[in-house]
């Protein structure tokens, strides 16, 4: 199938190109890798009237580490650039386990690190060509007023299926916006609405520029769990994120975040007031495990089912948990 | 929305075509230029059957918008064989019967290119890491990593380029 028609802009710098944004306002569309937008745009859910192009903005490039400051990495390093970086798998496991899981190979040379932070929702009902979803009924994300998923209400459900941003979460990221009136900075955690409708709080003439991680977390244990259908290729099911600190045994620190399973990535902070200052033991990670099941709320908007996927969260958690704690290795 | 002309650099070679914004590179390389060796499998991005190279990269033209590339070289299935000779990745796949219906192998041997690229001696496992996102049907693969296999050990003993028959 073609795309629809739209006027394409190739800013080569990231000033001007937060000013063609706020030319157009919402008929304008940011794309990257293009690897979310342009399947989007094929199954007939966008209609922009100009697309952005920003992969020529030389300054969203690059991974710089400095053991002061941290790390910084720019929007449109790919996540075949962040899964490969040394760096990153030295020191930030949990996010090059993570960003090495995203798509497939050859989709990861294209993704970007902001196109994966500012991906669409997705569903079932959402994610299928014009015929399909005409045939099958309209849905409220797109055409229609009902939703399939949870008739009764006016929320719409469809759940966040990016790979790196809990992974992100788990180590206290940020995030850099620029805009025609300078830059801002915010926890990757106020990102996201956990609306399937509204996923991000970014506004029309705003790019996503790039991510800083703290330098206190380098070198934390990480491991990163995903269900998917086709473990070569697809976007998550379920996800789990650990990012841990141990000191002789004892965990000192420890984080955990959830994709996949709601509108929105998130931090089941729990697990850490749970965790902190104890040594291994299985009852420890089971009443982990059980607050990660109390957080994660999948609902029926993908081929595998709530209950497996709501099982699946649980057995990751545990994995994810025992490998990094009970092992000297960490992974 | 109206046609542009644009550059394209396709296996060495300078194309000037006037296309809409919204045309694909798939569909300017199979329509425009006629190079139909790279092919549409799917229509969600997920096969990899449409895989060319951007600057030695990997990468799908499903996704790719044609007018965004004018700066890359781009290298397709038809610019791997040199003067009449095919690539030793070419010739594994005949040798192996790597290639059942064909469909795949274009963007599976542009794939294997990149890798032995980068990494002239992979192992079975990293090979079948590097293709698992190109979608093969018929061979079940095995034939496929055997091709691959047959195209380094060829590259070992006279490395394209090296004058060697
Ligand atoms: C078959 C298939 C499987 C996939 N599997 C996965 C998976 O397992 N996990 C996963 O996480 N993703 C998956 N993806 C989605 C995608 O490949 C990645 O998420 C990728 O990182 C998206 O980056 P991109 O640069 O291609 O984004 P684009 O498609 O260019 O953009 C995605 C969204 O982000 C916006 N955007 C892009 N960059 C910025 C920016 N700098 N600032 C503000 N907004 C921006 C765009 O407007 C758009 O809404 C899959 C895609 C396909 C086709
Ligand atoms: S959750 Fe409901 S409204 Fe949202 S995309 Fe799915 S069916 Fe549509």
């Amino acid at each position: 199938m073609s795309l629809p028609p739209f006027m394409l802009l190739r800013p080569r710098r990231l000033d001007e190109a937060v000013v063609r944004l706020a030319d157009y306002g919402p008929e304008a569309m940011i794309v990257a890798g293009g690897t979310d937008v342009v399947p989007n745009l094929r199954a007939g859910l966008f209609s922009p009237r100009a697309l952005v192009d920003i992969k020529g903005i030389g300054e969203l490039g690059g991974i710089r580490f400095d053991p002061r400051s941290g790390l910084e990495l720019g929007a449109l390093t790919t996540l075949t650039a962040i899964a490969e970086s040394s760096v990153v798998q030295e020191h930030y496991r949990v996010l090059a386990e993570a960003a090495g899981t995203v798509a497939s190979p050859v989709l990861r040379n294209m993704g970007t690190l902001g196109g994966n932070l500012c991906l669409e929702t997705r569903c079932l009902w959402y994610n299928q060509s014009t015929v399909w979803r005409k045939a099958c009924g309209f849905c409220l994300k797109k055409d229609g007023t009902v939703c399939h998923v949870a008739p009764g209400g006016e929320r719409c459900w469809a759940v966040w299926s990016g790979d790196t941003a809990a992974a992100l979460m788990t180590l206290d990221a940020e995030i850099e916006i620029a805009s025609p009136r300078g830059r801002r900075r915010m926890p990757l955690t106020e990102f996201y609405k956990n609306d399937g409708m509204d996923r991000i709080r970014l506004g029309r003439d705003e790019i996503l520029s790039g991510v800083r991680v703290p330098a206190r977390l380098a070198g934390y244990r990480g491991s990163y769990q995903k269900l998917r259908i086709r473990s070569a290729i697809d976007y998550p099911l379920a996800g789990v994120a650990v990012a841990m600190q141990l000191e002789n045994g004892i965990c000192r620190d420890v984080r955990l975040g959830l994709t996949a399973v709601n509108p929105a990535p998130l931090l089941v902070r729990e697990v850490g007031e749970l965790l902190r200052g104890q040594r291994f033991s299985p009852e420890a990670v089971e009443a982990a495990a059980h607050a990660v099941i109390r957080t994660g709320k999948p609902l029926k908007t993908s081929v595998s089912t709530p209950e497996y996927r709501r099982d699946m969260l649980r057995v990751f958690a545990r994995r994810a948990l025992t490998r990094l704690w009970s092992s000297n290795g960490g992974h | 929305m109206t046609a542009e002309p644009i550059t394209l650099r396709v296996n060495g070679q300078h194309f000037e075509v006037t296309v809409p914004p919204n045309r694909l590179l798939l569909d300017v390389l199979r329509e425009d230029l006629r190079l139909t060796g790279s092919k549409r499998g799917c229509d969600d991005s997920s096969c990899g059957c449409c895989t060319v190279l951007a600057d030695g990269v990997p990468m799908l033209s499903c996704v790719m918008l044609a007018a965004s590339y004018q700066d890359a070289e781009i290298a397709t299935i038809e610019g791997v064989a040199e003067n009449g000779r095919l690539h030793p990745l070419q010739e594994g796949f005949c040798v192996e019967g790597g290639a059942q219906c064909g469909f795949c192998t274009p963007g599976i041997i542009l794939v294997a290119k990149a890798l032995l690229e980068r990494n002239p001696n992979p192992t079975r496992q990293e090979i079948a890491e590097a293709l698992s996102g190109n979608l093969c049907r018929c061979t079940g693969y095995t034939q496929i990593y055997a091709s691959v296999e047959h195209a380094i050990r060829k590259l070992q003993e006279a490395p394209v380029g090296s004058g060697k028959a």
